[in-house]
């Protein structure tokens, strides 16, 4: 592999690059779905190929081919070098600034104790199944679905900064959803084995068959719950909640490719421009929001970047202030910094590495808190768990959020089940007005799967944390037609 | 990919297969894509890749196994993963015998593939992007965006002698043209590259922009509203998302419980699919190779058809259709201009952002205005106007199209022909800051 690696690196050198890389990289997926009583589907899918990139002059170009051998690597090296040259045609000023890095020899793996591809078939169906049979035994469940996912990747970097890289990681899920259904309408409700990068042994270590019944009952509790209200609520959010507010309304936010206007044309810029860098009240001064690429179980980490910088951890919102962004090699030098934040992945072979989410997560309070103490302490509110309906505007300020599954909070007790609860705000007031973190007893991991950005689309994952949050006095009910 | 070397290598596939049934398709694609930012070019790539998927049965009892090595010890491979996860598998009772070679008789011969399409380089791509883009530097305007072309490629054959093939050609480009307090976008998608018209596509971008700047506030209400193509592929595609699947509307699952055949919409609303409308091209077979279906899912306000999987039509004693491959929402003959002329107060969209379900059972979703909003007052377009959030049922906004125009080529997810629709009462909530 190291030599075919740099077969394709002499050449770019001596086309004059001032940077090349390639990236070799087999994935494996396997899905397996069933409805109700039967398996749905099973579909087992593996995927190999190599990409190329070139700065030329200041100028990107990259190819990619499935075809992994000599020839082939040599003629795809060139194609990209061409592309770059074309790319020249319309360059803006001196072209790209691409930050320097050490050169890094390493080799990093997910720590997995049970390969889930050497799994029998037969035993993830039986547990899937049997979790549908739970779900189902429920009265007022009328379909059941469950499936589980995982997909390993082998990658192989290398680049003219001398690095050589290769990182083996593998993520694991499996999720349930019951489907309720009345004279009116029908709901849902899921439980999952929170994506992470593991083996079979995250599975086996969740309870799916033990939470299908209540999943059952929630789904069925949730036809007959009470109408969302309208006007302002205190809102609780569990962490399997807020894990896709952080990531829509800061994760995107705090990418500094759309920061400045890279991806204007499909996913939008951002409100957080550079000149707030340091100024900007973001949230209150408990929100503290961590990127972390070095913990091997969350789903962004997988040693080094495709840029070929390590992982790292930092703040990008110290005590409520914007202080630091998502960033990559070619950007990082706006902002003042020499060393990019290790932020850049590419979805496959074929796709040249873009700025991506980082595992982010909110810091947990400092002071000992339980959602117990917290729903106590709390007048008039909502308690929201799961996400639901996400819809942010490009430029990450206006948001409705809704969720999976909501309780009423009336005089520091959840009194009943809640339905088609949506809340709306503009993301600075909404972190402006998170007053309690619960403690980090409490704090969870949460994985999303299907993050996409980018054109052609590409889809990323990553992890996002945190305690329950309370946030005061926000718009609620505001999609009620 | 020739269609000769699909056809060899699927037969390949067949032949290594001792399962009962057993049927494989080929994708591959070619696909070089130019995207820029600020005036500049961002991103160039090239990318080439094919797909094999196999799928094969005992009985009831069904694998698939999916790789892009094509060589022969990778389709043995293939093959063997996807026998193996068959053998293994409990039977699935929805699963239906391989569809013999009379089904391609229905299949069309339609064939949008132009050459020149596929060879347009990368460097074609520079000089037009770079001539614009210059062109907007000298304006002030940051020029965004992404230029694309390639093929596409699908081969279908089964152990019942059935056998498929369709390739195409596409470009693609979009544009968004900013100042500093506004941005303007356009597109245009197309199977034939001569068609294609950059300067006319940044242009209209360009024009959005410019008489879209210092955006005013605007009280959210309900109000008129007037929706180009791109807003109307984007809010009615939600309606195909599960909700005309006729086994899950059956078991009460979408928001067409009980309506089949009912009236849903006004009557000046038809939302079909057609493969061979050339306006809209698009593959004549599914992937158990049944033939893509042409058919009016809703006629003249009426629920005229739904999805149905070969199971489930076989259990409902109806016919077949699979799910659809293209949506054409029909149009009318209003001109966008004569809408705006009728329109005492209304907002002009260019198009929106991020629509969700909000309930997938009513259906009511939520989405934002993008790229060029506008207030419409005594039948002129009279200011800019910050953009916003809207909440609003697909169905009720079916029954509000007062009016339509000569549809157009639009779609993201899939290929899709809409109409401008002037529509009332539509349901802005919260407005944004930009």
């Amino acid at each position: 592999m190291k030599e075919l690696c740099l077969r394709a690196l002499n050449i770019a050198k001596e086309k004059g690059v001032s940077f090349a890389d390639i990236r070799i990289v087999k994935h494996h997926t396997q899905i397996v779905t069933t409805e109700d009583e039967r398996v749905s589907g099973i579909q087992d899918s593996e995927s190999m190929g190599f990409g190329v990139r070139v700065l030329l002059n200041g100028c990107w170009g990259f190819a990619a081919s499935k075809n992994l051998f000599r020839k082939e690597i040599e003629a795809v090296t060139l194609k990209a070098v061409e592309i770059a040259r074309a790319s020249s045609l319309a360059k803006m000023g001196s072209g790209v600034v691409f930050a320097p890095e050490e050169p890094h020899e390493a080799i990093f793996r997910t720590p997995v104790l049970k390969d889930p591809f050497k799994v029998p078939i037969e035993e993830k169906v039986n547990l899937l199944l049997g979790v549908n049979k739970e779900m189902l035994r429920v009265r007022g469940v009328k379909k059941a679905h469950s499936f589980m996912w995982f997909k390993s990747e082998e990658r192989h970097l290398a680049n003219t900064d001398g690095s050589f890289i290769e990182s083996n990681t593998c993520t694991s899920t499996a999720e349930c959803i019951a489907t309720a259904v009345d004279e009116h309408t029908a709901k849902t409700r899921y439980f999952e084995a929170i994506p992470v990068n593991a083996g079979y042994e995250h599975i086996e270590g969740t309870p799916l068959l033990k939470e299908a019944q209540r999943v059952g009952e929630e789904a069925v509790a949730h036809l007959t719950a009470k109408e969302c209200p309208q006007g302002k609520k205190d809102l609780i959010l569990h962490p399997s909640h807020l894990a896709l507010t952080i990531h829509e309304s800061i994760g995107h936010a705090l990418e500094l490719d759309r920061v400045l206007g890279m991806e204007e044309s499909l996913a939008g810029s951002s409100f957080a421009t550079i000149d707030k860098l340091g100024k900007l009240k973001y949230g209150s001064p408990i929100v503290n929001i961590v990127c972390d690429n070095t913990d091997p179980t969350r789903l962004a980490s997988k040693g080094y970047d495709d840029d070929g910088v390590p992982g790292q951890r930092w703040y990008i919102i110290k005590n409520g202030i914007l202080v630091d962004y998502q960033t990559g090699r070619e950007v990082c030098h706006t902002i003042g910094t020499e060393q990019s934040r290790g932020s850049c992945r590419a979805d496959s072979w074929q796709s040249i590495p873009i700025i991506r989410q980082s595992n982010i997560g909110l810091e947990p309070g400092e002071e000992p808190l339980t959602l117990e103490e917290l729903i106590a302490d709390t007048k008039d509110g909502i308690y929201i768990e799961g996400m639901g309906s996400f819809s942010i505007d490009q430029k990450r300020l206006n948001f409705q959020f809704g969720g999976d599954c909501f309780w009423e909070i009336k005089n520091g007790k959840k009194t009943c089940m809640l339905k088609d609860v949506t809340y709306q705000a503009i993301t600075t007031d909404f972190w402006g007005s998170c007053d309690a973190i619960c403690d980090k007893r409490f704090w969870q991991p949460y994985g999303v799967l299907n993050c996409g950005k980018g054109d052609p689309m590409q889809i990323a994952q990553m992890t996002h944390g945190s305690s329950p949050v309370r946030f005061r006095n926000i718009n609620v009910g505001g999609a009620k037609l | 990919m020739r269609e000769s070397e699909a056809r060899s290598i699927i037969e390949k596939v067949l032949k290594l297969s001792g399962a009962e049934d057993t049927s494989a398709v080929i994708t591959g694609s070619y696909k070089a894509s130019t995207r820029f930012a600020d005036n500049a070019i961002t991103q160039n790539i090239t990318t080439n890749n094919y797909s094999l998927k196999v799928s094969c049965a005992y009985g009831q009892k069904v694998g698939h196994a999916t790789t892009n090595e094509l060589i022969d010890g990778a389709l043995q491979g293939v093959v063997k993963r996807a026998q193996d996860i068959a053998r293994v598998v409990p039977p699935d009772p929805e699963h239906m015998p391989l569809l013999t070679s009379d089904e391609a008789e229905k299949y069309h011969q339609l064939e949008p593939y132009f050459e020149d399409t596929k060879k347009f380089s990368p460097s074609d791509k520079a000089r037009i992007i770079s001539a614009q883009a210059e062109k907007c530097q000298e304006k002030n305007i940051r020029l965004s965006g992404a230029f694309s072309n390639g093929s596409s490629f699908t081969s279908f054959g089964n152990s019942k002698g059935l056998m498929g093939c369709y390739k195409s050609t596409s470009f693609e480009m979009h544009v968004t043209c900013l100042t500093p307090t506004s941005s303007g976008w356009a597109e245009q998608i197309g199977e034939d590259i001569s068609k294609a018209g950059f300067s006319s596509v940044v242009e209209r971008a360009f024009n959005i922009a410019v008489k879209s700047e210092n955006p005013h506030d605007f009280e959210p209400r309900k109000c008129t509203i007037i929706m180009h193509p791109a807003a109307v592929a984007e809010l009615f595609t939600f309606l195909f998302w599960e909700g005309f699947d006729a086994k899950a509307t059956d078991e009460e699952r979408t928001f067409l419980r009980g309506k089949f055949g009912t009236k849903i919409g006004g009557e000046n609303i038809t939302i079909r699919s057609d493969p061979v409308d050339l306006r809209c091209p698009t593959i004549s077979f599914q992937q158990d190779g049944l033939v893509a279906p042409t058919l009016k899912w809703i006629d003249n306000g009426v629920v005229q058809n739904l999805c149905y999987s070969r199971f489930w039509a076989k259990k409902k004693g109806k016919k077949p259709t699979g799910f659809p491959t293209n949506i054409i929402v029909d149009g009318g003959d209003t001109s966008v201009e004569e809408m705006i002329k009728t329109t005492d107060l209304g907002v002009l969209v260019t198009r929106f952002w991020y629509i969700r379900f909000v309930d997938p059972m009513v259906p009511s979703v939520t989405g934002m205005t993008r790229d060029g909003t506008f207030l419409i007052e005594d039948g002129k377009v009279t200011k800019a106007m910050k953009n916003m959030r809207f909440n609003e049922n697909i169905v009720d906004v079916l029954n509000r199209v007062e009016v339509l125009s000569v549809p157009e080529r639009t779609g993201e997810y899939i290929p899709v022909l809409a109409p401008t629709l002037k529509v009332r009462d539509f349901n802005f909530t919260s407005a944004t800051d930009f």
